[in-house]
C-alpha cells in the first residue's frame, strides 16, 4: 500500500536528529544528558512506527522505499543498536571529551542512513542511504576532537570510504548503461533470464560489490577497519562494527540471492564471494591472535564475523543471516560496553594487561565479558553457538561443504584469542591498578540487556526464529 | 526594435537615478579599505599562494554546501507545472532543513570572526 | 561537431582509471581526496553519456544527486583534514601511524 506512513520511522529519526542538534546549539547548561534522552525518545518512537507497520507492506516514492517485513526486521535491529550506542555514550561523552549533542544527532542521522539502505530496491536510493550513513560515521569516528587517534581514524575512514563511494558511483553508471534502469529487478531480470549480464554490467556489478565489501569490511577490502574501529570512540565502534555491516549484507542479500541461483552468474560471483569469505575469516582471526589491545582484537574479530555472515549470504540462507546479525548485535555490543566500562575521566583501559586480575577486582564485569567472549567464540549454551550452528549447517545443506569446513576451522582459531582474555582476567596477577569509574547506570543497563539477549537467544531462540522465518517467507 | 530601445531607456534611466541618489544621500568618509577596487576582505595584490584565514575556510565550507544544494532547484523549475503544490511543499521542506542547518552553524559561531 | 556519447564514456573511463592511479600514487590526504573527486566526476560523466545514448532523463537526475552528495562529503572531509593538520602540522598519509597492531 502506498502511503506517507511508510516514511514515519525515517522521518521520526531525522526530525529527532534536527531537534537534538538545534537544542544543543541553543542550550546553556553544561549537563548535556537530556539531549541523549530526547534522541532515545526519537528512536523509541521510530520503533513504535516499525511495530505499527508490521505486516502492512507499506511503500512510498513510487515503490522506491519499501517497508516489507525483511526491512522492518532490520530497521528494528538498527533502532536497538542506536539505543545501545546512545546509552553507552551518555557518560562516555563527558569523560572522554566528546560533545554529547553532536554525538546523539549524528547517531540518529547514521541510523536514518541505515534505514534508507535496507528499505530500498532502487540503486540510487541505496547509494543515498549509504552516503548519509558514511558522512555521519566519518564525523562520528572523529568526534574526540582533541584525541590524535580519533582524528586519525576519521581521516582513514573518510579516505577509504569516499574511495569506495566513487567505485559505487561508477559501478552504478555501468549498471545503468546496460540495464537502462536503477531498479534491482531490471538487473535481476537480465541476470536470471539465463542470457547473463552484458560484460559492462558485470563489471559494474563487480565495482558495486567491491564498494559494499569496503563498507562491510570483507577481505581484501578490510585494511581500514582495524585502525578505524580502534581509533573511534568506543560507542561509535559498536555502531560501526554492527550497523554498516548489517545494512551492507542486507543489500547484498537482496541483490545476490536471486542472481546466485543462476548458473553462469554463480560460477563467477559465487566462487569470488566464497574466496573472499574464506580470506576474511582467516585474515581476521589470524591477525586477532597477536593483538595486545583488546579493542583492536575485537576489531579483528569483527572482520572475522563478516566472513561468517558472508557464508550465510552465499548459501542464500536469510533466516540464519538475520538471526546471526541479531545475536552479533547483542554479543558485540556487550563486549564493547564492558570495554567502555573500563574507563575513568580521560583514560580508557584497552590493553590486554589492564584486564589481568579483573576477575578479582570487578567480578561482575569480568563475568559478563566472559559470557560475551564465549558467545563470540561460539560456545554452547550461548547464542553465539546457535547463530554459528544455523549458518554453518545452512551452508552444508546448500552444498557448500568446503566453505562450512573452513568456517569451522576459522572459528576454532578464534577460540584461542577469546580465551586468552578470559585467562588474563582470572588467572593472572594484576600489575597495574586500573581504577575504573563505576558511576554509569546507563552503560550497566546496556550490559545487562546484552547479557539477557545472549543468554535468552542461546537457550530459547524459538520465538525470534519463528518471527524471522515468517518475515522472510514472503519476500524470498 | 521599439521594445528594445524602450527597455534600454527605462533601465538606463533607473540606473542613472540610483547612482545620483547614492551620490546625494551617501556619506563620504574615505578610508583605505573603501578605496580598494575589491572590498571583500582580501587585498587585491598579494602572493598567489598565501596563508588563508581559518574563518574564511569555515565560511567557504558552508558556502560550498549551500551553493551545491541549489542544484535541486533546477529540476523542480523544469517540472514545476507537473508537480504542482506537492513539489513546492517538498522543496519548501528541503529549504527549511537547510535553513535549520544555517541557524545551527550561526549559533555555533561560524560567523564570529577571531 | 559534438562527439558521440561513446567518446564521452571512454573519456569517463580514462578519468576514472587516472583517479584510481592518483589515489594510490599520491601520499597526502588532500591530493588523494582530489583523486577521489576526479573518480566521482568520471562517474557523473559516464552517467551523462549513458543517459544521452539511452535517451533516458533519469541519468541526468542521478548526476545532480551525486554532485550534492559529493559536496557534503567534501565538506566533512576537508574539516577532517584541517583537524589532522592542526594536530600534526602535516597531511602526509605516512605520518598517520599512531594506530598500529
Amino acid at each position: 500500500m502506498t502511503t506517507f506512513m511508510a516514511l514515519a520511522p525515517l522521518l521520526t529519526v531525522v526530525f529527532g536528529a534536527l531537534v537534538v542538534l538545534l537544542l544543543e546549539a541553543f542550550m546553556k547548561r553544561a549537563n548535556r544528558e537530556p539531549l541523549g534522552y530526547v534522541a532515545a525518545l526519537a528512536l523509541l518512537a521510530a520503533g513504535f512506527f516499525v511495530i505499527r507497520s508490521w505486516n502492512r507492506d507499506l511503500d512510498y516514492f513510487g515503490g522506491r522505499l519499501v517497508l516489507d517485513r525483511f526491512s522492518l526486521l532490520l530497521i528494528a535491529l538498527f533502532v536497538i543498536l542506536g539505543l545501545f550506542v546512545l546509552l553507552m555514550g551518555l557518560k562516555y561523552a563527558a569523560r572522554q571529551g566528546m560533545n554529547l549533542g553532536e554525538f546523539c544527532g549524528l547517531v540518529l542521522l547514521a541510523v536514518a542512513g541505515l534505514m534508507i539502505m535496507v528499505s530500498s530496491t532502487d540503486w540510487l536510493v541505496v547509494f543515498l542511504g549509504l552516503e548519509v550513513l558514511s558522512v555521519a560515521s566519518y564525523a562520528l569516528s572523529g568526534l574526540k576532537k582533541t584525541d590524535r587517534t580519533s582524528s586519525e581514524a576519521a581521516a582513514k575512514y573518510f579516505l577509504m570510504g569516499s574511495f569506495a563511494g566513487a567505485f559505487f558511483v561508477f559501478g552504478l553508471a555501468l549498471v545503468f548503461g546496460t540495464s537502462g534502469s536503477l531498479d534491482f529487478s531490471t538487473l535481476l531480470a537480465g541476470g536470471v533470464s539465463g542470457a547473463g549480464l552484458a560484460p559492462a554490467g558485470a563489471v559494474g556489478l563487480g565495482l558495486i560489490l567491491a564498494a559494499l565489501s569496503f563498507k562491510i569490511a570483507i577481505a581484501p577490502f578490510h585494511m581500514w577497519a582495524p585502525d578505524v574501529y580502534e581509533g573511534a570512540p568506543t560507542p561509535v565502534t559498536v555502531f560501526l562494527t554492527v550497523g554498516p555491516k548489517a545494512a551492507g549484507l542486507a543489500v547484498l542479500f537482496r541483490l545476490l540471492v536471486p542472481l546466485l541461483r543462476n548458473e553462469p552468474f554463480a560460477a563467477v560471483f559465487g566462487s569470488a564471494l566464497s574466496l573472499m569469505a574464506v580470506l576474511t575469516m582467516f585474515a581476521g582471526n589470524l591477525a586477532a591472535l597477536r593483538q595486545r589491545s583488546v579493542k583492536r582484537m575485537l576489531a579483528y574479530s569483527s572482520i572475522a564475523h563478516s566472513g561468517y555472515l558472508i557464508v550465510a549470504v552465499i548459501a542464500g540462507d536469510g533466516p540464519s543471516l538475520v538471526f546471526y546479525l541479531v545475536v552479533y548485535l547483542f554479543m558485540n555490543a556487550g563486549a564493547f560496553s564492558v570495554l567502555a566500562a573500563m574507563s575513568r575521566k580521560g583514560v580508557e583501559y584497552t590493553a590486554l594487561d589492564d584486564f589481568a586480575g579483573l576477575g578479582r577486582r570487578y567480578p561482575w564485569l569480568a563475568a559478563c565479558l566472559s559470557v560475551f567472549l564465549l558467545s563470540l567464540a561460539g560456545f554452547p549454551p550461548t547464542a553465539g553457538f546457535l547463530a554459528k550452528f544455523y549458518v554453518f549447517s545452512g551452508a552444508v545443506r546448500e552444498g557448500h561443504v568446503a566453505l562450512a569446513v573452513a568456517a569451522v576451522l576459522a572459528s576454532l582459531i578464534s577460540v584461542a584469542y577469546y580465551l586468552k582474555v578470559i585467562v588474563f582476567m582470572y588467572m593472572k596477577e594484576d600489575q597495574g591498578e586500573a581504577a575504573i569509574d563505576q558511576e554509569n547506570p546507563a552503560l550497566y543497563l546496556v550490559i545487562f540487556l546484552c547479557l539477557f539477549g545472549v543468554v535468552q537467544l542461546g537457550l530459547w531462540p524459538g520465538n525470534l526464529l519463528a518471527l524471522i522465518r515468517q518475515a522472510l517467507s514472503a519476500a524470498f | 526594435m521599439l521594445e528594445l530601445t524602450l527597455s534600454f531607456l527605462v533601465f538606463g534611466l533607473l540606473a542613472a537615478v540610483m547612482i545620483v541618489i547614492n551620490y546625494l544621500l551617501g556619506p563620504r568618509k574615505p578610508n583605505p579599505a573603501r578605496e580598494k577596487p575589491f572590498e571583500c576582505g582580501s587585498p587585491p595584490l598579494q602572493a598567489g599562494i598565501g596563508p588563508v584565514n581559518i574563518p574564511f575556510f569555515l565560511v567557504a565550507l558552508l558556502f560550498l554546501l549551500l551553493d551545491v544544494e541549489i542544484a535541486f532547484f533546477y529540476p523542480l523549475a523544469l517540472a514545476f507545472r507537473d508537480r504542482g503544490f506537492g513539489g513546492l511543499a517538498a522543496l519548501g521542506t528541503f529549504i527549511l532543513v537547510l535553513a535549520l542547518g544555517f541557524v545551527y552553524a550561526w549559533k555555533k559561531g561560524i560567523f564570529r570572526w577571531s | 561537431m559534438i562527439p558521440p556519447p561513446a567518446a564521452f564514456f571512454i573519456l569517463a573511463a580514462v578519468l576514472f582509471v587516472l583517479g584510481v592511479l592518483a589515489f594510490f600514487v599520491k601520499k597526502d590526504l588532500l591530493t588523494q581526496f582530489m583523486a577521489v573527486e576526479v573518480m566521482l566526476n568520471a562517474g557523473n560523466l559516464a552517467f551523462l553519456a549513458l543517459a544521452k545514448s539511452l535517451g533516458k532523463a533519469e541519468g541526468q537526475v542521478i548526476v545532480l544527486f551525486v554532485i550534492t552528495v559529493a559536496a557534503a562529503e567534501a565538506v566533512i572531509g576537508l574539516a577532517i583534514i584541517v583537524l589532522i593538520f592542526r594536530q600534526r602540522k602535516t597531511v602526509q598519509t605516512d605520518e598517520l601511524k599512531d594506530l598500529k597492531g
